[in-house]
């Protein structure tokens, strides 16, 4: 056979696409390179967004064709993965969230329960609870945060993406994200303690009167 | 050099120096106190064993199925062009 055998996948930057075609064209090499490379990142940020493994798949697909037809519109050597997650987001937003006009549950300005460290810091000072925490539980606590917080703590903690490419990704201003951020660890923190708590992974000592 | 970070502005910014989201002239400053305050240098080790459990999670791949799919339309759409 005379074509390129695909276990061997190509050169670096040659991805599944390029190898399948005879002739591909320079937009087919370039968003072969630039953009299925975030797959795993799209598919992972898009199971925290819609909760639902089979939705995920569904908006990964939609996300990569409405991004090849438009990757003229990408400039070449940019932030292809925040590009990528942004019409990820848009497209959820608009086509995927089931519950349109959804009241904010909460004013997330007054979210700010105290640092967790101060709690346990006599009990648990490095915090090794957490380390016994299956990742499946840490992801169900995350998928249960309110949505606002829920995206920047999935791109900042587990998508590691800087302050800026999540400012950009999110079309919000930085110091929204930082103080999103901030509460969005804290509440976390608060709620993966409690299921600490729950499991017996640490034993709160008793609570004093105040 | 005097102590300009407390205790309660550290603690607030203990995630954007674990992250490295600050100035390195701030960043020296945060090192410098938790040099100084074994609290708050517990504190952090706490914050980052946090931040490495959250970092954990981001190991799950794009199932080969979606992956094959996504690559088959593609290809659909770019002999269409």
């Amino acid at each position: 056979m005379a074509g390129r055998k695909l276990a061997e996948g190509g050169k670096p930057g040659q991805g599944a696409l390029y190898s399948l075609m005879a002739e591909p064209s320079a937009a087919v090499r370039s968003f072969d390179a630039e953009a299925l490379p975030h797959l795993d990142a799209l598919y992972r940020v898009a199971l925290r967004l819609t909760a639902d493994p089979t939705q995920a798949e569904d908006l990964v697909q939609d996300t990569m064709l409405k991004a090849y037809r438009s990757w003229r519109q990408y400039r070449p050597g940019t932030n292809a993965k925040g590009w990528l997650l942004t019409i990820l987001r848009n497209t959820f937003i608009n086509d995927y969230r089931r519950r349109k006009i959804e009241p904010i549950a909460m004013d997330l300005e007054a979210v700010e329960p105290h640092a967790l460290f101060r709690a346990v810091e006599e009990i648990d000072p490095e915090g090794t609870f957490f380390s016994r925490i299956v990742d499946e539980k840490v992801l169900e606590a995350v998928d249960a945060l309110p949505p606002e917080f829920r995206e920047v703590l999935v791109l900042s903690d587990v998508e590691g993406m800087s302050y800026a490419e999540i400012a950009e990704t999110l079309e919000l201003p930085l110091g929204t994200v930082k103080s999103r951020l901030f509460r969005a660890r804290r509440l976390l923190q608060a709620r993966l303690y409690a299921y600490a708590v729950e499991m017996g992974y640490i034993k709160p000592r008793e609570s004093r009167d105040e | 050099m005097s102590d300009r970070i407390d205790c309660r502005k550290a603690t607030e910014q203990l995630h954007d120096y674990l992250k490295r989201e600050m100035t390195p002239e701030l960043a020296e400053e945060i090192r410098a106190h938790l040099d100084r305050c074994k609290p708050c240098f517990n504190s952090a080790r706490f914050e980052e064993n946090y931040l490495r459990l959250l970092e954990s999670c981001g190991r799950q791949r794009c199932p080969g199925t979606l992956r094959a799919r996504i690559v088959a339309l593609l290809q659909v759409e770019a002999e269409r062009d």
